[in-house]
């Protein structure tokens, strides 16, 4: 049995959902596909996008939470968040039929907003503190390790799928209600009107009135975002510039940089552990099937360099990923299984080719590579590669 | 003998079978060479004078032969200084690790032959790897008579 529908109709319907309403769901609809399309598909090349679109989404929901306490009537949380008794006895009357219609969210609707405002922020958080401890880059850079950064990757992953579950059970919610309610709820967030009036039979009470007489404060919610924005974008900046631990600055010596880099681009220290810098350096007799035999100063020099500043003393994403050696070929740092998983995507075109000749030449890609960096902002394959 | 320039200085353009005759040997090579380079080319000619009294001077077509000749003893794959400098030595070449080598003649790369500890070390590591021995002094003085006359 279906439950009785509304069936007031009003000529020119009611507007519903303001115009920040409006623009806010649409706008977070963009970002938040955005953000899902770089991040499970885009690679290091949208990177800065994917980051730019994490932004917005913040942005978004601040702007938002305030309008949720200062906007019109439907716009407001206490429209629209109900006790979890309340949405349980909203979803059993759904289920058996004959629940009422409200002008706004209905419970169950209002309990998806706030999960999905919920899921937005744990996923811009984890973002931030991922990109911070992984990338060393970002507000938390200075605050976040690679092992806790990489940790919390992982929850940013599997929020991510819950994201698409919610977003897909939204959808589905919304759909059934419109059926339900013969009402267009998609077509509504876009002109921002209802047609139907809620039913005021079976002596249901008015559940939808409750905030009726709200009156929207556009005037304090802009200066609380304001205000907001004054404090806490020179905050972000000033904590992203702050400096990090963990990350090489000095530049290289540059006796190791004169005679590494006359045949290969020159490995930071950063990309090996010492016991492999040691070993390296006590076979240059035979470099990898090449003479590259040292005076005894110079060779001590730089064995002491590049022991002191190996792998072990630093917290970077290479320092982390190429600390392990490849025990069957020890001295490779393209044969750990940090670099080949990280490597994974790139054609082996791309290292054949005349303009990266080789794996060994990690400047030809990585444009920060002698710093030890390795941002994926700095990551510039030259395109002549690509057929 | 084709009658092109065999080499050429900012000096002194040698061309034809019994110019080459009248030039061959240092003089030649001696008039571009900056001090620095004089200065190793010289410490190589006194070596091998000490070594052997008849010596008198290096010989650039030597040092070509030398330069662009297949060798056995060293590696498969680097049986030529050209197999990395190429056949051109005023152009750049390709280190077997993918890195650019600029030119090894002295005229088109200044630099070249201006550190003696620089010189030993690559002629120590590629005669290895080239011959799978030491190059003689006589060899590196005509490479160097060769590449600073070119």
């Amino acid at each position: 049995m279906l439950p009785e529908r509304a069936t007031e109709t009003t000529a020119a319907g009611r507007i519903v959902w303001d115009r920040f309403v409006r623009l806010f769901h649409w706008l977070l609809v963009a970002s938040v596909a955005g953000a899902l399309l770089t991040g499970f598909f885009g690679g290091y090349a949208t990177y800065l996008l994917h980051i730019g679109f994490g932004c917005v989404v913040a942005a978004l929901i601040v702007l938002r939470v305030i309008w949720g306490f200062t906007g019109t009537t439907h716009a407001r949380f206490r429209d629209f968040v109900e006790t979890p008794w309340a949405i349980a006895r909203y979803a059993g009357r759904l289920l058996r039929g004959g629940a009422p219609t409200h002008i706004g969210h209905n419970p169950l609707g209002g309990l998806m907003i706030i999960g999905l405002l919920s899921v937005l922020v744990a996923m811009v958080g984890t973002g931030v503190a991922a990109l911070g401890g992984t990338a060393k880059d970002g507000p938390l850079a200075s605050a976040t390790s690679y092992a806790t950064g990489a940790a919390i990757a992982g929850v940013h992953r599997l929020l991510a799928f819950s994201l698409l579950a919610m977003i897909a059970l939204h959808v589905t919610g919304v759909l059934l209600e419109s059926w339900r309610t013969r009402e267009n709820l998609v077509r509504s967030m876009i002109t921002g009107r209802k047609w139907k009036r809620p039913e005021r039979a079976a002596g249901s009470a008015p559940e939808t009135t409750r905030a009726a007489t709200t009156v929207a404060r556009p005037t304090l919610a802009a200066a609380i975002s304001f205000g907001l924005a004054a404090l806490t974008i020179p905050a972000v900046v000033a904590a992203s510039r702050w400096p990090v631990l963990g990350v090489p600055v000095a530049p290289l010596d540059a006796v190791l940089v004169k005679e590494c880099g006359s045949c290969h681009s020159v490995h930071h220290p950063s990309l090996a552990p010492a016991s492999t810098w040691r070993s390296v350096m006590a076979g240059l007799a035979n470099h990898f099937g090449e003479t590259a035999t040292l005076s005894s100063d110079v060779e001590r020099r730089i064995t002491q360099l590049l022991a002191e500043n190996a792998a072990e003393s630093w917290d970077t994403a290479a320092a982390n990923l190429l600390r392990r050696p490849n025990p069957s070929e020890p001295l490779r740092i393209t044969a750990t299984e940090g670099w080949i998983g990280i490597h994974r995507g790139v054609p082996a075109a791309v290292f054949a080719s005349k303009s990266v000749a080789g794996k060994v030449n990690c400047g030809n890609c990585h444009g920060d590579a002698e710093a030890g960096i390795f941002s994926r902002r700095a990551i510039n394959i030259p395109m002549e590669k690509f057929p | 003998m084709t009658g092109r320039p065999m080499w050429t200085t900012r000096r002194t353009i040698c061309t034809g079978g019994n110019v080459v005759a009248a030039c061959l040997g240092a003089t030649l090579a001696l008039a571009a060479m900056s001090p620095a380079q004089k200065a190793i080319y010289d410490s190589y000619a006194t070596t091998a004078k000490t070594a052997d009294a008849a010596f008198t001077d290096f010989s650039a077509s030597r040092g070509q032969a030398f330069f662009l000749g297949q060798h056995a003893g060293g590696k498969p794959d680097t049986a030529s200084c050209t197999a990395c400098h190429t056949t051109d030595p005023k152009k750049s070449g390709r280190t077997r690790a993918g890195k650019e080598i600029l030119p090894m003649a002295a005229s088109a790369n200044p630099k070249r032959f201006t550190d003696a500890a620089d010189v030993e070390k690559w002629f120590r590591r590629n005669c290895n790897d080239v011959l799978g021995r030491d190059c003689t002094v006589i060899e590196k003085g005509d490479v160097l008579a060769y590449l600073l006359g070119l």
